[in-house]
């Protein structure tokens, strides 16, 4: 004890890091200032700083093996097509016919269209089997075909599924020639001998959606609940009784089960698609990645369709792309000022090559903007979303042909190469020995052979974010110094000065937790049975009104009447610091969760964060410069505001038209954004 | 949940009374609430909160087993203690028409919940008269007047009942509400001078998780100078101090009275000592005797302390909890484990001996850290083991109330315990993630509770606890 005292009257020395965090709290408006700006210009950045893409399976060998697929398979696919498109009887029936005349086994699946589950609490949950199966008349009962080729090398322990969906009751030229193409490749496995993982081909019924159709379909599969059989079976539906009698029909299938089948664990999952327009320089191909919530699937499955695209099949591989960005003029200008610096740096040093040209740099920019978009959204981009919730990685492929897919003479050349490719990307799956692991499933896309890992783009989040616990921290720090000054005289409120944040804690907790009853009303309102989503959006603003109101009466009376007792000014730092290191927690935990929703929402949340000042303070100063601070806070209360309601009302509609159930974090998330600037704006105008 | 408590409690110390109870009887009607849940909730099988030590499901199996005639530790299933299967197994097999499943077992555990708030209150209580007590002996009869103390033992109780991690390991069943229930017996019992109770927590606490079984110390010293007080050199500083202002006269006099404080202060007495060692070894021979009874039909005592204390020092079972030993015994080479159980075990053992020689005038507070520094190096830590200590926080919380970084760690709390089923939903559900995310969130937490327990004890041991997290982290990196 006294051996302490002595030393630390002889020198209050500190240790550099330490003098380094006091520098930079007590400089925290420039360091904020200079950490936004850089992580901006870091975001800027990024499609420069994106790597090309390898294969990082060795086990994948993509295009080793010459391709075997035929015209004889091409013809047969052919007839198929031919079959589907102008025969009477059911176009399941016709497909189940010809896939047990590959030796398959065929099973039908009949499911419900689920309508959309909103379901607050399934992140957390996850794998929860739960459906409630509710009255649906019997004929909206959809009928999948699932057919299986046993792999004659395999153990009958993994499968690769191909997923085609289709109307049957219209089926379009597109959707026939997607089958066809997959028609082609399935009767191509059925023969050939390397084989080691059994190959599913899933006739997805899309009438009521792809998405639907193939998730009830991989619910069944994953997760079956037993009594919901019987629930099926009972029903006295023309449309089951129908579907057993075509069961037990000795002619059209001998391979055809009752029961439900199943292959073995997937390992991955391809969706194939054809664009029924054409209309299109060249053949291209379309990589459709996202699924829900900004997962990705591992990057190594996009690199093998790329490679054999380009490498084998010709075709033109594209990811999607924001156009509206490609024209702008802004970053045109951006473009071109990064190529002239690219330009000049390689003529200080040849081996510095980070420039790129003006015109790739706004293509990869509006590619990432649209990766950033659809991530962020969290609404799948297609029906692949349904096989990344139980972990399987899926893409959808669609297939743009150059002409259209109706009057095309060049079919059985355009069904070869789109054979070729789902076998060479099929092949080079089965070839592997494990679960896709070895490369990436946290990366933005800036073209089809770019991408950004997560190392790369966590830097400008990084950068975005900082400003706020340096803000806080200065900004606790001053409120602490406030409050000792001014109510030394009294012996209380000094001993509890440490503690003081916890009042403004309180403030916070309430208006989260009238945030999380806001945001978990619409599953309640979901309940209601014949509502519009018009009506639904209505009540849920009242309710939530209402229910602002009763927390202000049971929890916020006490925490609003204590507030003008204490000094003004410590009291709103103290408050603000409690907000902005909330912020913080939850940018850097959504960051987790869904990176480009957390950068989107960092975007608009630090700013205010960083500027929200009570106005009642700037009318005191009367300068010119607080003038200006208000006007500019105010501009931002409403810019921000805009957008982020824009954003929320696309999210409630979004849910309540029926996406996707997995998308309630990012609902959350604008939500807690909205929340969050609602906030401070509410106190901004409370204390004026 | 926590904030919202403490402030009403600091406000208004005068409607203490009605407000105490309103809030205890709402946060029991919390838990009913969650209890009552749709059981999508599906706490009980978070890791965070059931360890392999206080899950019920295992208990449940434990149990199972035991009524088809097997013993109860058979298939690694079960490691917990015989008495919680007679007191708890029979619950967790009846279930009511209608209710949720282990309502009953629920309910026991709200109870616990309950008692245990109790007796911490009643501890601080105690602990609030012996600190008033010794003010005034030292002549700072002002400080005890002036400031109005908090009633540091209601706002414990209540800090205990309303936290978010007390109630997720109450409402998850985990049996460490139990645990934490015993811990606070002894500590009840220690500030009581009541022997056989204090006996009866320690063997029971040291019985169903073996760690506070270094609480032996505190009690002893407990029970040998009575409830904290200030620093014994404080009285003689201060009598010094008056013997110089003085500088004159009669020295003799003050230096008579001196020695006799000296004596009367630093009297270790021995008898209640040995009437609580006494007692102990009563209660330790009886719940040996119990406990024999129980397992006599299965190879009897030797596998009862196998599967228990054996499955908590070699660390067997390598499932994700929010500890870090899981990460690193999965890492490392099968031929360095002992080396390295020896070496992560002995951590504890070897900040004991400095600890009580630093805090030995504070006995209360030093069980306190000693409740926190093993469970944060526990083997198989959950939520429940630290509800306990930032439970307890609130019994020193006058004396703590110039805490540096509260803010930062009540931020760092509340992040880490909102990252921490984000990262395992990454890991095990989404698999984008991988076990190293799901561990960086356990550093975090243990980082978290090293810089916790530095703000409690500032002084000399800063050094050698960042030694040690230092150490442990080089050890991780090997």
């Amino acid at each position: 004890m006294v051996e302490n005292d002595s030393v630390t009257e002889k020198k209050p020395r500190i240790r550099p890091i330490v003098r380094l965090g006091f520098f930079l709290i007590s400089h925290s408006n420039y360091v904020s200032l200079l950490c936004f700006l850089s992580g901006i210009v870091a975001l800027l950045l990024l499609p420069i700083l994106a790597n090309n893409t390898y294969i990082s399976e060795n086990a994948l060998m993509p295009g080793s093996a010459n391709s075997m697929l035929s015209t004889q398979h091409v013809s047969h696919a052919n007839k198929f097509i031919n079959d589907l498109t102008h025969s009477d009887i059911e176009s399941h029936k016709t497909v189940a016919q010809y896939m047990s005349a590959l030796d398959a086994e065929v099973t039908y699946h009949k499911f419900y269209p689920q309508l959309n589950q909103f379901h607050p609490l399934h992140f957390f949950t996850s794998s929860d089997s739960g459906i409630i199966s509710k009255n649906i008349s019997c004929s909206s009962l959809g009928i999948n075909v699932a057919g299986i080729i046993r792999a004659p090398r395999g153990d009958g322990k993994e499968a690769i599924v191909l997923v085609t969906p289709y109307n049957p009751k219209k089926v379009g030229p597109g959707e026939a020639l997607s089958l066809g193409i997959a028609y082609s490749v399935f009767s191509l496995l059925s023969r050939v001998t390397w084989l080691a993982k059994d190959v599913i081909w899933l006739v997805a019924d899309s009438q009521y959606g792809e998405y639907s159709a193939v998730s009830a379909w991989l619910r069944e599969y994953q997760a079956p609940v037993f009594h919901e059989a019987e629930i099926v079976n009972s029903e006295t539906c023309n449309d089951s009784i129908a579907i057993s009698e075509l069961g037990q029909n000795p002619y059209s299938d001998r391979n055809s089960y009752g029961g439900f089948r199943r292959a073995g664990t997937m390992a991955a999952a391809l969706v194939i698609k054809v664009d029924e327009q054409g209309n299109h320089h060249e053949d291209s191909l379309n990589i459709y990645p996202e699924a829900s919530n900004g997962q990705m699937p591992n990057l190594d499955l996009i690199n093998i369709v790329n490679y054999l695209g380009v490498h084998k099949t010709g075709f033109r591989i594209k990811v999607k792309k924001m156009f509206s960005l490609l024209g702008s003029r802004w970053l045109n200008t951006l473009g071109g000022i990064f190529e002239s610096l690219g330009q000049i740096a390689r003529s200080l040093n040849p081996q510095w090559k980070f420039g790129i040209s003006a015109t790739e740099y706004v293509e990869g920019a509006a590619t990432l903007a649209s990766s950033m978009y659809s991530q962020g959204l969290g609404v799948p981009t297609g029906s692949h979303g349904a096989f990344r919730d139980y972990q399987v990685d899926a893409i959808t492929l669609k297939i743009s042909p150059k002409d259209s897919p109706t009057k095309m003479i060049r079919r059985n050349d355009f069904i070869l190469r789109g054979g070729r490719l789902i076998e060479g990307v099929i092949r080079s799956i089965n070839n592997l020995l494990e679960k896709f692991h070895q490369s990436f499933f946290l990366y933005l896309l800036s073209s089809s052979s770019k991408y950004v890992s997560v190392g790369v783009y966590m830097i400008p989040f990084a950068l975005l974010v900082a400003p706020l616990p340096i803000v806080a921290a200065s900004l606790h720090a001053d409120a602490s110094k406030s409050t000792l000054q001014s109510t030394y005289s009294s012996e209380v409120e000094v001993s509890h000065k440490s503690w003081k944040w916890l009042n403004s804690a309180r403030k916070v907790l309430v208006i989260h937790l009238w945030g999380a009853v806001v945001s978990l009303l619409p599953y309640f309102l979901y309940q209601i049975p014949n509502s519009t989503p018009t009506t639904n959006f209505t009540v849920w603003g009242i309710l939530s009104a209402f229910s602002l109101i009763i927390l202000y009466f049971i929890l916020g009376s006490p925490i609003f009447e204590a507030a003008p007792s204490q000094p003004e000014k410590g009291e709103w730092a103290s408050l603000k610091s409690v907000t902005i290191s909330t912020a913080f927690i939850g940018l850097s935990l959504m960051s987790v969760i869904n990176f480009a929703t957390a950068e989107i929402g960092a975007l608009l949340i630090v700013p205010i964060c960083l500027m929200a000042r009570p106005l009642k303070l700037d009318a005191q100063a009367r300068s010119w410069r607080a003038l200006l601070r208000a006007t500019c806070n105010l501009a931002l209360g409403f810019i921000a505001f805009p957008p982020v309601a824009y954003f929320l009302v696309k999210g409630a509609f979004e849910d309540f038209n029926g996406t996707n159930v997995g998308d309630y974090w990012n609902w959350v998330e604008s939500l807690w954004t909205w929340n969050s600037a609602t906030y401070l704006y509410v106190e901004s105008v409370e204390l004026t | 949940m926590s904030t919202k408590t403490e402030t009403p409690v600091k406000k208004k110390n005068q409607k203490k009374i009605q407000c105490f109870w309103s809030w205890v009887i709402g946060s029991v009607i919390l838990r009913l609430i969650i209890i009552y849940f749709p059981k999508n909730l599906n706490l009980s099988s978070r890791p965070e909160v059931s360890t392999p030590l206080t899950s019920i499901r295992r208990l449940a199996e434990g149990y199972w087993l035991k009524q088809s005639s097997m013993s109860p530790y058979a298939g690694s299933m079960y490691h917990g203690s015989p008495l919680l299967l007679t007191l708890l197994g029979p619950l967790t097999v009846k279930r009511i028409e209608g209710q949720p499943d282990h309502l009953l077992c629920s309910l026991v555990f709200v109870i616990a919940d309950v008692v245990t708030a109790m007796l911490i209150c009643a501890a601080g209580k105690k602990l609030q008269a012996a600190y008033s007590s010794s003010l005034q002996s030292i002549g700072l009869h002002h400080l005890s007047e002036d400031s109005d103390i908090l009633p540091s033992g209601d706002f414990a109780a209540l800090l205990y009942l309303w936290n978010p991690f007390t109630i997720v390991a109450c409402v998850g069943l985990s049996t460490s509400a139990i645990e934490n229930l015993m811990v606070v017996v002894t500590l009840y019992g220690a500030c009581a001078r009541l022997a056989p109770l204090a006996a009866f927590g320690w063997v029971m606490a040291t019985h169903l998780s073996l760690y506070p079984a270094i609480l032996i110390i505190p009690v002893i010293l407990l029970f040998g100078y009575g409830p904290d007080a200030p620093p014994r050199k404080l009285f003689r500083q201060r009598t010094n101090l008056e013997v110089d202002d003085s500088a004159s006269g009669d020295r003799s006099c003050l230096e008579d009275e001196l020695v006799n404080e000296k004596r009367m202060l630093n009297v270790f007495s021995w008898r209640p000592v040995v009437l609580f060692l006494f007692w102990a070894l009563l209660w330790s021979s009886y719940v040996l005797v119990l406990c024999g009874i129980y397992v006599q039909q299965h190879s009897g005592l030797q596998e009862m302390f196998k599967s228990t204390y054996g499955f908590i020092l070699t660390i067997q079972d390598l499932s994700p909890n929010i500890g870090v030993f899981w990460y690193f015994f999965a890492e490392v080479f099968d031929f360095f484990r002992s080396f390295f159980l020896i070496v992560f075990h002995g951590n504890i053992l070897l900040m004991i001996l400095p600890l009580a020689l630093r805090l030995n005038h504070r006995p209360c507070f030093l069980a306190f850290v000693y409740i926190v520094l093993s469970s944060m190096l526990k083997s198989y830590p959950s939520v429940g083991d630290s509800a306990l200590y930032l439970g307890l926080l609130g019994l020193f919380a006058y004396e703590l109330k110039d805490m540096q970084f509260s803010f930062f760690l009540f931020s760092g709390y509340v992040g880490v315990s909102l990252l921490s089923p984000v990262m395992h939903n990454l890991w095990i559900w989404r698999g984008t993630g991988n076990a190293n995310f799901y561990f960086a969130t356990a550093i975090g937490y243990a980082c978290l509770q090293v810089l916790y327990l530095f703000s409690l004890i500032s002084g000399p041991l800063l050094v050698l606890i960042l030694l040690l997290s230092l150490f442990s982290l080089l050890l991780f990196l090997n």
